[in-house]
């Protein structure tokens, strides 16, 4: 009994020596998932960009607003035909370590992104650079890419074609100086905390994965900072996230259950935040495969999906449905809505059951379809509603579902038929737009290829003047959109529980909040 | 008693291996790889990343070459946690795993021997009755509908304790007790059972006319004889347990092997679920062989053996 | 007079009739219940999204408004089943499993024994976990490898059993006669191990049910719109505080189940050991302890 005792008490005295203190300063914040790493050219997740644009600083960066404003670059001139964009950075930058960083640092970051050893998923971001493609394909040498330093503090960027939206685009991690420095001394290792130099507001501590990644405050920011320490923790489950922010446990998480808004409406009125995210959730045919590369086919599956039904009656949780594959809050743009709206649902369902007649399909012969989505309740509601409709007109639909990073490794592998997809960022159409030009890559999850849009899409990206290009994209839209590649259901709403004594969190279309600008009531 | 130890270790050694063949050809058979849903890659840049996975030699290489890792304690690298190598995440996550573990079965043992022992010494009785009334209902609350539940009621309604994640001391509550309910019914039953058998037995009535206290009793002729069953118990408990702390984890947001080997699973991380297959398979073979040691060491059969 | 033990352990107490009569009740409306709700399983009641139990929907309807009572009952079809499947595989390979061991005897049975040993130590939830993540979510593959899990139990009873049986006079006479090995422990053996094998048989339901419970919990198990009480609880976990009956119900019917087969299962085994003079002398530390979650326990042999 002697030394059982003696046991227990060793072991609560190690409990508490091991747990970390809770201090005041430390923001606790909720990410829907664990970040698969932290390198800002391998990355490839929203969750991961949300931790890294703590990390790291880009050329360009968001004010508290989600508005784009100047980042490590103090300004920036266009040269008239669009193709040369000059950054001058900021004076006195210093990266974590102390180390000073030059424009060089981001020569050789944008190298390494585009590097082929890199292998980076979103490397193609960076393809408005001049050469990226074929530096990136291995068909052309590093030293070949568009991106020179003039000297310490000037930074040259040369283009394949003008590209208004670039600002836009360095705000991604893919953008991000990375420390060559370090790189050379450690290699791969240096994401590890105990190595980590970065040049942003913040620096990586400690990454416990399913638990925490937690980052301190960096000295050497050029900014004041009001929080000390941010712990990011992953809140897969929106439940536990929910119960986890009641009890207090964590300041601010980025969902709750969509069933529980009537009551936080009336309970934690003051703790909610809804805001409309840039954002478009479609459902991709896979127009490879038999029956999918027929048109009709995929008209009649799109006909009868009542995208209203689906945000106003089933998810209930403030998602707007949209027409259009450029989502309704992009600026300076019309979108181009789905030809068949303007049909009443009887129509519709006769014009549906009409295509598939004609494609071979009906009572006898009846059409099963396989479809695929994200693991988590809102998806899976989502996904039945469709799968009813569908029925209606004689479809078979079997389910399957799979966690965000295999589900999306598969639809960029092509293995699928139809699927759940999602397309979140930027404030321009042809960001979204872009997805379905037949030589995009593997984010063409549907393997979409029409000569006409691909001509109409060509034209615009030649235009240096946002309107022009716009005219353009919308013709393109307009053609693609009719011929049903992909079926464009709603735009997310944000909904998200924030501690009311945390200052400076404005709602944005982006739904960023960088730390930075966060503080204590 | 050495012959017995001698057997005992060289077929868990065995054993071990046998798994460890069986998870490495399962893996092999599987889909997809570390590659899968990066972008098409230049060939020479897939062939040093097949390098980097060991994918690039014969199957029977890779089998040696992979036996070669576990016997130098190397499990390598994470195919989704790319700033990781299972070894780093096993070493993160199993002092979690084994601080839950523990704990459930410090619970489980501590207060099912003293159910068992408080019904099992008046048979019949109302206490008895009411214990194993109880004891019947914990066996059959799922650990899937106790955990939620706890968390509804502890954590939000009435904010005790946290409902997730790591922390202070409190974190460790109410995961190992909702961990431990179920063997301790269990437990508090075998108990129970073996206490009522052992009280028919002669050799207490000798020892009650030599005059000894109840205590005495209880303590040196019931308690060693009822708790063989208890102890032969605790081997397959123990691999129970681990099992059951792979839902607890998840349903807790514990960042203990078992819910990487769940989000492994999930994500197709293939080296990371052979990983903790294999820590697992090792730590119950351990106890296994604990348990077996301590049962060979309480049971006169086997201590008195040549 | 297996029948007649079976018979006054299920009925001869009021908590056995009671058991007996609830899971029955489950048994015959997961069986019949479907037939008199007008609903179909994966069929969406629009005007009802996420209602309460009502005249319409018995158990109310889950998060996209399908009916519960025959979404429960499916999900009461599908654990019951795979409790089914399972318990026959583990039937077929732990009969003939145990009833060579013990007739052999010797080397083969030790070693045969031994490696039943070997397997009890192993974490088998996961490496159906891990077939799941290899081959897919089969629910076949789920019956088959939760089936290949239980038969440990088994072969360790009818090895006990036959071991008993190869003294009697019967087998000796027929040895004497002439009957080879193989026709011995078929027609003499295995006849006789049956009963008793099928009654322990009854103890790993619950086992079966709750792992799969387990698996589906976790999302690697049965997959929409089919359901299993598994998948249902998870769903209810994640929609308990808004509408509760998507847990209670799911919850409470396994809850029942685990605990109705537990108890008959233990009163079933009592009986046997009784009326067949089976002490469990050395078996005894073995048969008792059950690993909730888990199968019936042997512990070592000694």
């Amino acid at each position: 009994m002697y030394i059982l005792s003696r046991v227990v008490f060793s072991l609560v005295c190690w409990w508490l020596l091991a747990s970390p203190l809770q201090s005041a300063e430390t923001i606790h914040l909720g990410n829907p998932g664990e970040p698969e790493t932290l390198d800002p050219h391998r990355y490839n997740l929203r969750l991961e960009e949300t931790i890294l644009t703590d990390l790291f600083l880009g050329l360009t960066t968001f004010n508290a607003r989600g508005q784009i404003v100047p980042g490590a670059a103090a300004a920036w001139t266009t040269s008239s035909d669009g193709l040369t964009w000059t950054f001058t950075l900021r004076n006195g930058l210093k990266w974590s370590d102390g180390k000073t960083l030059t424009a060089h640092d981001f020569v050789y970051a944008f190298r390494r992104l585009l590097a082929p050893e890199t292998a980076a998923s979103l490397a193609y971001f960076m393809y408005p650079l001049k050469n990226a493609e074929a530096v990136n394909s291995g068909k052309l040498p590093s030293e070949e890419l568009g991106a020179r330093a003039l000297d310490d503090h000037t930074l040259l960027l040369s283009l394949e074609a003008p590209y208004p939206h670039l600002p836009e685009r360095l705000l991604y991690p893919t953008g991000y100086p990375v420390p060559k420095h370090l790189i050379d001394r450690v290699g791969d290792a240096w994401v590890k905390p105990k190595n980590w130099v970065s040049n942003g507001a913040y620096r990586l501590e400690d990454w416990q994965p399913q638990s925490h990644v937690t980052l301190v405050k960096n000295d050497y920011f050029f900014e004041p900072v009001e929080i000390e320490r941010v712990s990011y923790h992953p809140l897969a489950n929106e439940q536990s996230a929910y119960n986890r922010y009641r009890a207090r446990e964590i300041h601010a998480i980025s969902s709750f259950p969509s069933g529980e808004l009537d009551r936080v409406r009336k309970d934690f009125a003051s703790h909610l935040r809804l805001s409309p995210l840039l954002s478009i959730v479609y459902l991709v045919f896979n127009t490879t495969v038999v029956p999918f590369e027929d048109t009709r086919v995929r008209q009649a599956l799109a006909l009868v999906v009542d995208a209203d039904l689906i945000t106003v009656k089933v998810q209930r949780s403030g998602n707007v449905a949209n027409g259009s594959f450029v989502p309704a809050n992009v600026v300076d743009y019309t979108p181009a809505v789905m030809p068949h709206l303007n049909l009443n649902r009887g129509e519709r369902r006769e014009t549906a059951l009409r295509l598939l007649r004609e494609a071979g399909y009906g009572p006898d012969n009846p059409l099963r379809v396989t479809m695929r989505y994200v693991s988590g309740t809102e998806a899976k509601k989502t996904q039945l509603a469709i799968a009813s409709f569908w029925k209606n007109i004689g479809v078979e639909t079997q389910l399957h579902h799979a966690e965000l990073k295999v589900h999306f490794a598969d639809l960029r592998q092509g293995d699928f038929q139809v699927a759940q997809a999602g397309w979140f960022g930027e404030n321009n159409a042809e960001h979204y737009l872009g997805l379905l030009v037949s030589d995009t890559g593997n984010v063409n999850y549907g393997r979409y290829a029409n000569p006409e849009y691909d001509a109409l899409m060509h034209a615009a990206r030649q235009k240096a003047n946002v309107k022009v290009r716009n005219v353009l994209l919308r013709k393109a839209e307009a053609v693609g959109i009719a011929e049903y590649p992909v079926i464009p259901l709603y735009s997310v709403m944000i909904r998200r529980l924030v501690d009311p004594a945390i200052t400076g969190w404005h709602e944005n279309s982006r739904d960023t909040h960088p730390v930075r600008f966060l503080g204590w009531r | 008693m050495a012959r017995f130890l001698l057997t005992r270790t060289l077929s868990t050694l065995f054993t071990f291996w046998l798994i460890v063949t069986v998870v490495f050809f399962l893996m092999r058979l599987a889909p997809g790889g570390p590659f899968d849903g990066e972008r098409r890659l230049p060939p020479e840049v897939e062939t040093n990343l097949r390098a980097a996975y060991n994918l690039d030699k014969s199957l029977p290489q890779q089998y040696i070459d992979y036996l070669g890792m576990l016997g130098r304690g190397d499990l390598g690298p994470s195919f989704r946690q790319k700033d990781f190598s299972v070894n780093e995440l096993v070493a993160t996550g199993l002092p979690v795993s084994l601080t839950i573990g523990g704990l459930a079965l410090f619970i489980a043992i501590t207060l099912g021997i003293t159910v068992g022992l408080k019904a099992g010494l008046a048979p019949g009785s109302r206490s008895d009755m009411l214990l194993m009334g109880v004891t019947n209902v914990g066996i059959a609350m799922p650990t899937i509908i106790v955990a939620p539940l706890f968390i509804l009621i502890f954590g939000v309604a009435l904010g005790w304790l946290p409902t997730g994640g790591l922390g202070g001391f409190t974190h460790y509550i109410l995961p190992p007790i909702a961990l431990a309910l179920p063997f301790t019914a269990a437990i508090a039953r075998l108990t129970r059972g073996s206490v009522v058998e052992t009280l028919s037995e002669p050799h207490l009535t000798t020892a009650r006319a030599k005059g000894l206290t109840e205590r005495m009793i209880i303590r040196r002729h019931i308690l060693p004889i009822a708790l063989l069953p208890v102890v032969s118990y605790l081997g397959p408990a123990a691999a129970a347990l681990l099992t059951g702390s792979v839902v607890i984890e998840q349903v807790f947001e514990l960042p203990g092997i078992g819910r990487y080997f769940v989000q492994g699973a999930l994500n197709r991380d293939y080296t990371l679920v052979m990983g903790v297959v294999v820590v697992y398979a090792a730590l119950i073979l351990l106890f296994n062989l604990l348990v077996d040691l301590a049962y060979a060491r309480m049971d006169p059969r086997i201590r008195l053996q040549p | 007079m297996i029948r007649s033990v079976v018979t006054s352990a299920l009925f001869d107490t009021r908590l056995a009739r009671i058991c007996s009569l609830i899971l029955g009740a489950i048994v015959l409306l997961a069986w019949l219940g479907p037939l008199f709700s007008g609903w179909k399983f994966d069929e969406i009641d629009w005007d009802a999204l996420e209602s309460p139990p009502s005249a319409t929907h018995w158990f109310g309807t889950d998060f996209i408004g399908r009916d519960l009572f025959v979404r429960s009952m499916l999900g009461a079809r599908v654990s019951l089943g795979i409790a089914l499947v399972a318990t026959v595989v583990s039937v077929l390979v732990g009969i003939p499993w145990g009833a060579v061991a013990g007739y052999l005897g010797g080397r083969t049975d030790q070693l045969m024994m031994r490696f039943v040993d070997m397997l009890y130590a192993v974490p088998f939830v996961l490496i159906v976990i891990l077939l799941v993540v290899i081959f897919g979510r089969n629910p076949y593959l789920l019956f088959m490898a939760l089936g290949a899990i239980f038969w440990l139990d088994i072969a360790r009873i009818v090895r006990g059993q036959t071991l008993r049986l190869r003294t009697q006079p019967f087998i000796a006479a027929a040895r004497l006669l002439g009957v080879s090995t193989p026709a011995i422990v078929l027609r003499h053996v295995v006849p006789n191990v049956m009963g008793p094998a099928l009654v322990y048989a009854t103890l790993t339901i619950p086992g079966v049910i709750l792992a799969e419970s387990f698996i589906s919990f976790l999302g690697l198990g049965i997959q929409e719109p089919d359901t299993s009480w598994g998948v249902l609880i998870a769903d209810g976990t994640q929609t308990m505080e808004s509408s509760p009956w998507t847990l209670i119900f799911p919850g409470v019917l396994l809850a029942m189940t685990i605990w109705c087969t537990n108890m008959l299962g233990d009163r079933l085994r009592d009986r046997m050991e009784a009326a067949t003079g089976y002490t469990r002398a050395s078996g005894r530390r073995v048969q008792e302890g059950r690993v909730p979650g888990g199968r019936a326990l042997g512990g070592r042999r000694t």
